[in-house]
């Protein structure tokens, strides 16, 4: 069995078995090396993927490092302040650039190796004798660059020759979940400030952890903090599984915390129908996105192997909020346990993929019919 | 002395590189204080070119190890370069930077020669 000729393609999902029930996908869809390998190249390693905060890039020489499908990339800011993206991979020999996971201020990224060197364009600037091969071109030796954008104050990379559109796909998804663009944009995403963040290793497929989030047939039972506040989830019916819907916190909940008492500071130009709401929406392939008055909850996630997937949860806030010093761990400890909670129900699912019980896969009740179309989008992408 | 370049080809905070016939590269900086210095190009530690180095003041941090040499003096302020570059001297006129190229011996690393 070759990566790009499977001989076991995944059965179609969302089969109908009976009048309320689809069909999953099966068990090993969760576990294959094999399967991951082909959904990291067919679909990690060709969609926008949502790579780091702005402001973790802020100034010049700033960076992170990345892991996006197969690739590790460097994510950094020039002096011209422009978000760059480039292939952690020296172009001499092949060694790994940049081996820290971040850093700060730096002039150049050097190959520790052989010294190749590069500026905060990605262009070969300097390297043992280079002067005496006036035929390294400098940008042709230069770090391989990915595709950048930034939007909602993160940037998001691409690390395929020809990248989608961005404003079919990422704008889309947004689109597609709360029926325009301009909902999202009241939040003003980009002008908040980072209050919390906090990195959570699940020992889970990603898969799980997107199906989660897509359904709230789970929610009365392991989320009893968020059905207190938002009292519509006890019917199992997630805000996705609706266009343009947010689900309205109970009459005396003051604020999205974890006792509803009440939040911070209300983002100015959230709407009237938007107060007292929240809304999510999944951008396809490592991001959700959850929108209240006071807040914005953004999660990135890197699937790192069949059964492990790093999640990175940032809690943002207006820049008057962080900076005052307020008490936002209410604000943190509801989603943060919602987190908790969900990560350990995906677990407990990983751990039973392998079980003959589940080579077949499970059943999806009506509120839950809408990951079908997820699945059938995973098996497309990597048939 | 040597015309290199306009000026307005030359933003502040950027440098460029020339090779006069039979010398070694010279390297022609514009500092965002607006001031204009011309050194040698080549680090006196090792070949590499200054010119594709981190100006930040009137300092060139060389790309390959890091030594900084000081624009106006020409002095090295730490390892692995211990020699300074030659500085020569510079003219505006009528917008064209112009190179007065120095007298002195340049310090040229091991196995760099004109």
């Amino acid at each position: 069995m070759t990566l790009t000729d499977p001989t076991v393609p995944l059965p179609a999902a969302g089969t109908p078995v009976s009048p309320s029930l689809l069909r999953t996908l099966p068990g090993r869809a969760y576990s294959d090396p094999e399967l991951f390998a082909r959904e990291q190249e067919r679909i990690f390693e060709r969609m926008w993927i949502c790579a780091v905060r702005s402001g973790d890039v802020a100034r010049a020489g700033d960076f992170r490092t990345v892991q996006v499908g197969r690739e590790n990339l460097i994510i950094s800011r020039n002096r011209r302040g422009e978000a760059g993206a480039f292939f952690n991979v020296c172009r001499h020999r092949g060694a790994r650039v940049c081996a820290e996971a971040s850093g700060e201020g730096k002039r150049a990224f050097q190959c520790s190796y052989h010294a190749w060197t590069y500026d905060l364009d990605g262009r070969l600037v300097a390297a043992p004798n280079l002067t005496k091969m006036p035929d390294i071109g400098r940008e042709d030796y230069g770090l391989r660059k990915a595709h950048v954008r930034e939007w909602l104050g993160y940037v998001w990379v691409c690390v395929a020759e020809e990248a989608p559109s961005f404003e079919d796909t990422v704008m889309g998804a947004v689109r597609t979940r709360l029926g325009d663009l301009e909902s999202i944009e009241r939040y003003a995403v980009e002008g908040l400030e980072l209050g919390r963040r906090i990195t959570y290793e699940v020992h889970a497929n990603w898969k799980l952890i997107v199906e989660n989030f897509m359904e709230c047939y789970h929610c009365a039972t392991i989320h009893p903090e968020l059905t207190a506040v938002l009292p519509e989830f006890a019917d199992g019916y997630a805000a996705q599984y609706f266009v343009g819907h947010g689900a309205l916190f109970g009459e005396e909940v003051e604020g999205f915390t974890v006792d509803g008492s009440a939040g911070l500071e209300r983002i100015p130009g959230v709407s009237e129908e938007q107060d007292r709401r929240y809304y999510a929406v999944t951008i396809r392939p490592n991001v959700f996105v959850n929108l209240v008055p006071d807040h914005v909850i953004l999660h990135r996630m890197f699937p790192v192997a069949a059964d492990r997937t790093i999640v990175e949860c940032d809690w943002l806030y207006l820049p008057g909020v962080v900076a005052s010093g307020a008490d936002i761990s209410k604000s943190v400890e509801l989603f943060d346990l919602v987190n908790r909670q969900d990560f350990e129900a995906c677990e407990l699912c990983q751990q039973a993929t392998d079980s003959q019980v589940y080579a077949e896969g499970g059943v999806l009740v009506p509120s839950e019919h809408h990951i079908a179309e997820f699945q059938s989008w995973v098996t497309e992408a990597v048939r | 002395m040597i015309p290199v370049c306009p000026l307005a080809q030359l933003a502040p905070g950027e440098a460029f590189r020339f090779e006069p016939e039979g010398e070694v590269p010279i390297a022609v900086f514009h500092t965002e204080d607006g001031e204009v210095y011309a050194v040698d190009d080549t680090c006196t530690h090792q070949d590499a070119s200054l010119a594709e180095g981190w100006l930040e003041g009137c300092e060139i941090e060389c790309p390959l190890h890091g030594s900084k040499f000081d624009l106006r003096t020409g002095e090295v302020d730490a390892l692995p370069a211990t020699k300074p570059v030659r500085t020569h001297a510079v003219r505006i006129e009528d917008g064209t930077v112009f190179v007065a190229l120095s007298d002195e011996e340049p310090n040229l690393p091991p196995g760099v020669t004109r």
